[in-house]
């Protein structure tokens, strides 16, 4: 009996010519997007690494010039795409690409996506994320509406329950029924973006990104079953089909349109940004109060080389075998990025706590559990972004301190006109960024993996609850 | 005229009587005044950090006094001393904040190239911005046509499926008429609210009252009046209400997210920007290769633009200022090229949009509201232009100092050059998008008519 419920809804879902019109439409949308995704993803990734190689051709092969000119010409860290970014962009379009690495000094990156645009990237991107994030659903609260409602409204409830069969063993067949159809949708564009994945010899196919990917898709797989069982039970709750309908349509309204804008929205009048200024200001005035390379005045810097004779037990800066110069430029960058870390670090926890808010509204709405997951196992989300930026700020750190360092040992002190030829430039390693592995993503997926598992476990236990309770007539 | 009155009156107590109707009326108030208090808040503290850079300006002409206590290099002041351009908001950005929570509102220059500090962005949080805006804009764009929709999805079908068409039908009146009235009474109410909600926030922002009150006000009556007329296309098939729900939430996602998603993928695909990165690359090249050319080759170049300083000294030494500025200037005419080819292709970007956007009506109406309170694309690079300028007149201000060798004293720091730039509204676009507005609503409606000509006529 079970059973043939569940196929009377396969069936009958493949019977409805609107049903398959609109399924059809999702598949095609998420072919589209994943070829577009797959497409951008090449393009950016492309214009990404020409770039990166051009910096670093130019940095190996730059003219001959003093270390600490080297310093300030410094390089450049393009971020690159993750591997999975093309299934959902995430935050992708709206950080910067672009960071310049110099002495002295944290950049900002530069170039988002969403500055090159008009306001039509503020209505959203065609991305497979985009598709099973906010259509799918929709989709099944067409295709289950009408899972008790119909019944009740035919009669054929009451039918069905004197065959001795429990309104818990329909609602498993419903939803048994129901799965599969989605699973039909869904399958054979997942099947593709696996395919794809795996034939594109632009992959670094390895574990990782299989474990992501299939994460990715589990995650999803929850998401679904959750909206599954969700209209299910709110079709039981009702009379009518098309009250069913319109409390549907509304959760999905407020979950995936208004509540995701209001809790960023929140967290940012809660959590105040410093600006730019501002930081750099801060910045500037304790910056101050360290050790200046470039300021022969500077009494900090005074001190240091008094400390250094002390140290070598000479009588003069000439007389060191290293050069005090490059030492005190290591010195005051040692102290500076501290500083500019110091500030980065609070700025990023101010962004981390608004972003919290939408995180544990996730349990409130498994939307914003899946959006959240769905871009950290994509790549894409803030803590990669937050990662990349250390990254290239470790970078920054040690390049400019290898050169000092250079400068201390093979430029003689005071000498501001000694060049050194690119042989010594192209033993310092380019700018390297690869994407942490799945675990450490996952650490910081801790709430929205929780979230998806408190609406599972609320969905199937006190939904079906609530179904048990429910009017048959 | 009576009986359209009468029925009025009906759906009057029928509305009242209805809770759920109700209930969502009340919740668009508040989404809509939330919308309101979110874009003033937002406004209003740019407005506040932007008042804050005269502090930090300030500030760092105290730091600079400390540093240099007597009369000072101006190739030092150039160097250290840093100021802002700025990009205040028009009275009206609070209702459509647009793009000025991605695009920086303030840029910092020193007198170093241009080039290198123009495109610095400010600090944002990416999930924000991606997330986007909750101001009133949002509301009237998004949250209405759902509003209508859930007022008017059963306009028609409810009577069927109540059974009481046939008794409506019995009486002697029009079908249109009852229409007609059903449709009026909604878009009365929806108007009403829109209307009441755009003078709210148009008082709370205590904008400029302009002829844009007007502009304002008829874009988002005729959009409404778009929508009333899906409402009117989809009614006229007589299918249930729940087909009439689900197609019209179709219609929603269709025009509100996945057409613009997919003019965005065209517009991507049609005009990247690929000069970015490649002038970002190229500046800092020519710059730093400053370094390693010969002054003299260097000086001539700079010279031959700017010939008035052509008969100062001759430079002899290892380094100095005014020759440092001249190569960084170099560097900037060097990517003038990249620069204008950079934000031409913005343009062409916005305008490709425009072209299309007569497919998504939400697009348009977005693109108008941004266009008319001065918050698009368009606006921020009217403001990088506006910098730009004031580079060229912090040159200008800086170039006698260090070519003539005077000192930079204490005084001439109140002499430099101050920017202030605010955002223009380009009402020239918001006509454009009325006229494809009115496009879109007379083609929806004459089609809605004629399928309404077609299957009433048969009802009878």
């Amino acid at each position: 009996m079970v059973k043939s419920i569940a196929q009377k809804e396969f069936l009958s879902a493949l019977r409805d010519a609107r049903f398959l019109a609109l399924s059809v439409i999702v598949l095609l949308l998420l072919l589209a997007a994943t070829v577009v995704g797959l497409h951008s993803y090449y393009t950016l990734q492309h214009e990404r690494e020409m770039a990166q190689e051009e910096v670093n051709h130019h940095f190996a092969n730059s003219a001959d010039r003093h270390p600490h000119r080297m310093a300030h010409y410094g390089s450049f860290a393009f971020r690159p795409k993750s591997s999975l970014s093309f299934l959902d962009f995430g935050l992708d379009s709206f950080t910067g690409t672009s960071l310049f690495l110099e002495a002295h000094k944290q950049n900002s990156s530069n170039f988002s996506q969403a500055q090159q645009s008009s306001s039509l990237i503020r209505f959203g991107e065609m991305t497979v994320a985009f598709i099973l994030q906010m259509l799918i659903p929709l989709l099944i609260i067409f295709l289950c509406y009408g899972a008790f409602t119909q019944e009740k409204e035919t009669g054929t409830l009451q039918l069905m329950l004197s065959q001795g069969v429990s309104l818990r063993q329909i609602s498993w067949a419903k939803v048994a029924g129901y799965s599969q159809i989605v699973a039909l949708v869904v399958a054979p564009a997942l099947f593709l973006v696996s395919l794809l994945l795996f034939s594109q010899s632009g992959f670094n196919l390895n574990a990782d990104l299989l474990l992501r990917l299939l994460l990715f898709i589990g995650a999803y797989l929850v998401y679904f079953f959750i909206f599954i069982v969700l209209s299910v039970v709110v079709s039981a709750l009702n009379k009518r089909s098309s009250t069913a309908l319109i409390s549907l349509l509304g959760i999905w309204i407020l979950s995936c349109i208004i509540l995701p804008k209001a809790a960023a929205n929140l967290g940012a009048n809660l959590y105040t940004t410093p600006t730019k200024a501002q930081l750099d200001a801060d910045v500037h005035d304790e910056v101050a109060q360290s050790i200046n390379g470039h300021n022969s005045a500077d009494e900090r810097a005074a001190a240091f080389k008094k400390q250094l004779l002390v140290k070598y037990g000479v009588g003069s800066l000439e007389q060191l075998p290293v050069n005090a110069d490059g030492l005190v430029m290591a010195a005051s960058e040692a102290q500076s990025s501290q500083v500019y870390q110091k500030h980065f670090n609070r700025l990023t926890g101010i962004f981390q706590k608004q972003n919290r808010i939408a995180e544990y509204l996730g349990l409130l709405n498994p939307y914003l559990a899946v959006r959240h997951f769905s871009m950290s196992m994509a790549g894409s989300d803030f803590a990669h972004y937050v990662h990349y930026q250390k990254v290239a700020e470790k970078y920054r750190y040690n390049l400019a301190q290898t050169l000092n360092h250079i400068q201390a040992t093979q430029v003689k002190y005071q000498d501001k006109t000694t060049r050194l030829s690119n042989a010594t430039w192209k033993q310092i390693p380019p700018f390297r960024y690869s994407s942490p592995g799945v675990g450490w993503a996952l650490k910081n997926q801790i709430n929205s993996i929780i979230a998806l598992l408190f609406w599972l476990f609320l969905v199937v236990v006190t939904g079906f609850k609530l179904i048990d309770k429910t009017k048959i007539v | 005229m009576n009986k359209f009155r009468t029925i009025i009156k009906y759906e009057w107590l029928n509305f009242r009587a209805d809770k759920g109707l109700l209930l969502i009326t009340l919740l668009t108030l508040i989404t809509g005044l939330y919308g309101i208090y979110y874009g003033t808040t937002e406004i209003s503290r740019q407005r506040q950090h932007l008042a804050n850079l005269s502090k930090i300006t300030a500030h760092d002409v105290e730091n600079m006094k400390v540093q240099f206590p007597g009369e000072a290099d101006a190739g030092d002041v150039g160097y250290y001393h840093s100021t802002f351009a700025v990009n205040h908001p028009d009275s009206w950005a609070s209702l459509s904040l647009g793009q000025r929570d991605i695009n920086p509102y303030y840029i910092k220059l020193r007198l170093l190239n241009l080039q290198s500090q123009l495109y610095d962005s400010d600090n944002i949080n990416p999930l924000k911005v991606f997330t986007g805006n909750f101001d009133l804009a949002f509301v009237l764009i998004y949250l209405f046509p759902l509003f209508i929709i859930g007022l008017s999805f059963n306009v028609f079908s409810i009577e069927k499926e109540q059974g009481t068409l046939p008794l409506l039908l019995s009486q002697p009146i029009n079908l249109s008429l009852i229409v007609a009235a059903k449709l009026s009474f909604r878009a009365f109410i929806v108007l009403g609210l829109a209307v009441l909600l755009s003078l709210t926030g148009m008082f709370w922002a205590q904008v400029v009252p302009d002829s844009r009150i007007v502009l304002w006000l008829g874009a988002i009556v005729l959009y409404c009046l778009f929508w009333f007329a899906v409402i009117f296309l989809v009614a006229a098939l007589q299918k249930s209400s729940a087909f009439n729900a689900i197609t019209l939430l179709g219609i929603w996602l269709l025009l509100t997210m996945v057409i613009p998603a997919l003019l965005n993928v065209y517009v991507a695909l049609k005009k990247p920007v690929p000069q970015a990165l490649a002038l970002t690359i190229k500046q800092r090249e020519v710059v730093h290769g400053g370094w390693d050319k010969p002054k003299e080759e260097t000086m001539n170049k700079f010279f031959s633009l700017y010939p008035q300083w052509r008969d100062t000294t001759q430079i002899k030494e290892r380094f100095v200022w005014r020759w440092y500025y001249a190569f960084q200037h170099l560097g900037d005419v060097a990517v003038a090229d990249l620069a204008k080819d950079y934000q031409n292709r913005l343009k062409e970007r916005q305008q490709l949009v425009e072209n299309l956007n007569v497919l998504s009506v939400p697009v348009n109406v977005q693109g108008m509201l941004n266009a008319l309170t001065g918050t698009d694309l368009l606006a921020h690079l009217a403001f990088m232009q506006s910098a730009t300028r004031y580079h060229d007149a912090l040159r200008e201000f800086y170039y006698p100092f260090l070519f003539n060798q005077v000192a930079f004293t204490h005084n001439d720091y109140a002499k430099e050059p101050q920017h202030s730039f605010t955002s223009t509204p380009q009402i020239s676009l918001v006509w454009s998008g009325y006229y494809k507005l009115a496009l879109s609503f007379l083609f929806t409606f004459i089609v809605g008519l004629f399928i309404f000509k077609i299957r009433f006529l048969n009802l009878k």
